[in-house]
């Protein structure tokens, strides 16, 4: 099954001093299937998006992407074996307008870009990328938008369209409908599903209705170890997950109230979390 | 041996001087993450009305009480006309802030005092020298300084660790919005320090003004050595001050000592005088860079 | 941009106007005094791109500065003595000589800025700084080339049919190629390698993410910067003939912040501005007081709290730069 992998993870492990931070992590992500991570506040769960970007370097166990081994590899390799991430708190260039955002994630990977003469904003090969990416995304009519002014969805809309612009095959999402309204929200789901297929996506996500719509599969990570990796429907019926992610009632649970307390038997799932600790 | 002694105790008394120095500055920039170029300058006011009262008064005691009272309210006047605003402002901000005040500082100093440097001599009562060791005599001064920096130490470890006010200094340097949130004021608690930071310069400066050169500029050349001390003790904590202290102050005696003889051991004398004369004078900042590329945040960081 | 650009040729042009200005005033230092901001002005601008746009704060950068300058020193120290450096016999052409103070400085900075971008924040700072004060003593030391007397130097470097002899040709000789280093650095900053630099200057995390190596482009930036210095020193040794260690203290590389800040961070023209300021100030002030820091000192502090983006932001109007 994992021959053709496109993220192998295999127990993972992360401590920070006394903090359990993931312990024991394993995934699958297969080509071109959309993953999502589930698991309550506190799981780890963008620890673990951290030490596949290589934010982080784990203490133990082993990170392949197309089956080549990069768990020590420096960060900033790794987006050239076609990994591109986007943020659980928009990473963005304030200063810059929208169009430069999305032309600095196209010159990263475009040959030339140590370039000390030319003049970077009259490039066409990094500025037409970037605007079919920016109105893919739905933010074509605010190319030259100085980001700091930014609403918080359209600045998640714009690490979207940096991330599609990253000659990426695997992308890693935080929370990108975090803050988002309701028509945004499913405007980006609708994104993502039309993403699928041509990369493999592995996806953080509170919003139950979300993952549970979208997914190929899901896996449940729950204080730092992985519980459960199922389709939607298998995580759905799955007794332990039930017990400690779910709750015992219906698992159709979007926008309910977040609780923000550890899990426990009963405690419902955040609907929408904005920001707080994984 | 005694030579050796010798050199050992200058390292201590110019370690004693440097963690005066230090100790405040660590903490202004442990916890108010404010670079404080002024810092030369409140050690330097302290000198000069130490001078000034010794000369007017005779009185040692007067001397240091003029120190203490004229930086400690100089530090004041600084800190809520100028440093209070640079609190969020970035590390380029307050230093160049804080380098024009120092500069003002210098003229201010010149046009009060005049310009040709006070001389303080050596107090009665710490005149002389005593006999460390048979065969040793030590200036009893020096033996001062070294006293008034343990003295300081002590009292400052009891402070941060056993007091109300220290508790919150420890906290403001953990989680300042924490102790705002608390209903401390937070304000209140920066001024002291700082203004904690200006007293232990001016007594510094009347405890260094018998053995140093009392002159404009005296702040700006022992200020860098002290942001040397506290990059390498480790920033905002007070113990790190002591160590960095310690380090420095004895790297620069003994280099002083030995480096001479053992350049001139190794090289001619045409080569190894001005090689070894850069190397002294360099020694302390090859020390610094070396600590820094092995352990960026000094060798006793406060946990932040 | 226009706005901005009307500011620029009025400047340019009064500054060229002013060897006529001071024949026809009669006051002839103020070539001298121009000749020193056109200097000034390619230093400032030279750590602006450190400073401004890779978020650098370079407190030893008069050691480059100094390289530059006893460069042109200590060759021409040699030819007179009749020696040879290394074997080789010497040139007073400035087409060696200052291409040569360039170089050292580009690869002084190469060296002192690979060690120094292992730390960040204060501790950046302060390694600049300890690596500037170590220039400093070995400066001092080394007593052959005057030690902390300094070193005088006989006479100007030579171009081909240009008498840099005379104030008012050496002053268009470094007024052009101030300008030319200007419009350098302004290429630099909008080029691809420019909008990185200024992309992990704001944000370092998503640079990284993007795939750019900060190291690198923090480390090119840094050696440019300092061939800026190294460039203006050996100018400045030519116009003083004289080289001093203090040319590498760091009251030297404070005051190459402070212009640069008085002119505003971030701007590639602001930094000329700001040396403008900083030697008009210190003229005007010298004429009331000796103790002309009682004002300077002040309006640092009050530019530095009140006017983030300068003299130059002020009169061009601009909330941002480039």
């Amino acid at each position: 099954m994992t021959e053709n992998a496109k993220l192998d993870i295999r127990d993972l492990r992360k401590s920070f001093g006394a903090v359990n931070a993931t312990q024991g992590a394993s995934l699958v992500v297969r080509p071109g299937e959309l993953h999502a991570l589930i698991g309550p506040n506190g799981a780890g769960k963008t620890t673990l998006l951290s030490q596949i970007s290589g934010e982080i370097l784990p203490d133990s166990g082993s990170i392949a992407l197309d089956g080549r081994d990069i768990t020590r590899m420096p960060a900033h390799h790794r987006p050239a074996t076609g990994l591109a991430r986007s943020f659980q708190i928009s990473q963005v260039y304030p200063e810059f307008t929208v169009e430069d955002n999305v032309a600095m994630a196209v010159q990263a990977h475009t040959p030339g870009g140590f370039n000390l003469w030319r003049n970077a904003r009259r490039d066409m090969r990094l500025r037409e990328p970037a605007r079919q990416a920016l109105r893919r995304v739905g933010l074509g009519h605010r190319l030259d938008e100085r980001v700091a002014n930014l609403a918080h969805g359209e600045k998640r809309q714009l690490e979207l369209a940096m991330a599609l612009c990253m000659d990426a095959s695997l992308l890693l999402l935080d929370e990108p409908m975090a803050g988002l309204g309701a028509e945004e929200s499913l405007r980006m789901a609708d994104l993502l599903r039309e993403l699928k297929g041509q990369y493999a996506i592995l996806l953080v996500e509170h919003d139950m209705d979300i993952v549970f719509s979208l997914a190929d599969r899901v896996t449940v990570l729950v204080y730092g170890k992985t519980l459960f990796t199922g389709t939607p429907d298998e995580v759905r019926a799955h007794p332990e997950v039930r017990a400690a992610y779910l709750g015992e009632e219906s698992p159709s649970v979007a926008g309910q109230p977040q609780d923000g307390c550890a899990p426990s038997g009963g405690s419902k799932p955040a609907g929408r979390s904005v920001g707080g600790n994984q | 041996m005694l030579m050796l002694l010798e050199q050992v105790l200058n390292g201590l008394q110019y370690s004693a001087l440097l963690f005066l120095l230090s100790a405040g500055l660590t903490l202004v920039f442990g916890i108010m993450n404010v670079i404080n170029l002024t810092h030369g300058s409140f050690y330097m006011v302290g000198a000069f009305c130490a001078a000034a009262a010794a000369a007017k008064t005779g009185s040692f005691l007067a001397a240091i009480l003029a120190a203490l009272v004229g930086a400690g309210l100089y530090g004041l006047v600084v800190e809520l006309l100028v440093i209070r605003h640079l609190y969020r402002r970035e590390h380029l901000d307050q230093v160049l802030a804080t380098l024009g005040l120092a500069l003002f500082t210098n003229a201010l100093v010149t046009v009060l005092f005049g310009r040709s440097p006070p001389m303080m001599s050596t107090p009665a009562i710490l005149a002389g020298s005593v006999q460390v060791l048979p065969g040793l005599a030590y200036p009893v001064m020096r033996l001062a300084l070294i006293g008034a920096g343990v003295l300081v130490a002590v009292g400052l470890w009891w402070l941060i660790s056993r007091t109300r006010v220290g508790m919150l200094v420890r906290a403001g340097a953990d989680d300042g919005e924490m102790v705002d949130a608390l209903g401390i004021d937070i304000q209140r608690l920066f001024t002291l320090v700082f203004a904690l930071g200006a007293v232990l310069c001016g007594f510094a400066g009347v405890m260094a003004a018998p053995l140093l050169a009392v002159e404009i500029g005296m702040g700006e050349r022992i200020l860098i050595t002290t942001f040397v001390v506290i990059v390498v003790g480790g920033v905002g904590s007070v113990r790190g001050a002591l160590v960095g202290s310690l380090l420095i102050g004895m790297t620069d005696a003994l280099g002083r000592a030995f480096i001479p003889s053992l350049t001139s051991m190794m090289l001619p004398p045409q080569l190894s005088d001005p090689l070894s004369s850069s190397l002294v004078s360099a020694s302390i900042y090859i020390l610094m860079a070396i600590v820094l590329l092995f352990k960026p945040r000094g060798l006793v960081p406060a946990r932040h | 941009m226009s706005r901005k650009l009307l500011v620029n040729a009025i400047g340019l042009l009064l500054f060229a106007l002013v060897p006529a200005i001071a024949a026809a005033t009669g006051k002839s230092f103020l070539v001298s005094l121009c000749t020193q901001f056109a200097i000034y002005a390619l230093a400032a601008v030279s750590l602006d791109l450190i400073m401004g746009y890779g978020a650098m704060v370079s407190f030893g950068h008069a050691a480059f500065f100094a390289l530059g300058g006893y460069t042109v020193g200590i060759i021409g120290f040699h030819m007179g003595q009749g020696d040879t450096i290394l074997g080789w016999a010497g040139s007073s052409s400035a087409l060696v000589v200052w291409p040569l103070a360039v170089a050292v400085s580009a690869l002084a900075g190469l060296a002192i800025g690979f060690l120094s971008l292992r730390t960040t924040g204060v501790q950046f700072i302060m390694i600049t700084l300890a690596f500037g004060q170590m220039l400093y003593f070995i400066l001092v030391g080394l007593v052959i080339y005057g030690g902390d007397d300094g070193l005088p130097i006989d006479a100007r470097n030579t171009l081909p049919d240009i008498n840099l002899g005379s104030p008012t040709t050496f002053y268009y000789t470094c007024l052009a190629l101030m300008a030319l280093w200007i419009g350098l650095c302004r290429r630099i900053v909008h080029s691809p390698f420019g909008m990185a630099l200024r992309g992990i200057k704001q944000n370092v995390r998503r640079s990284v993410g993007l795939g750019y190596a900060p190291l690198r482009y923090r480390l090119t930036a840094f050696a440019i910067s300092a061939a800026g210095a190294g460039l203006a020193g050996a100018l400045w040794a030519n116009y003083a003939l004289f080289v001093s260690p203090d040319m590498a203290s760091w009251q030297k590389s404070g005051e190459l912040m402070a212009m640069v800040i008085l002119g505003g961070l971030g701007s590639i023209f602001g930094p000329v501005a700001g040396v403008a300021v900083y030697l008009g100030l210190e003229q005007a002030a010298t004429a009331f007081t000796e103790h002309w820091m009682l004002i300077l000192g002040p309006v640092l502090v009050l530019v530095v709290l009140f006017g983030k983006r300068g003299i130059y932001g002020w009169l061009t109007g601009s909330k941002h730069h480039d």
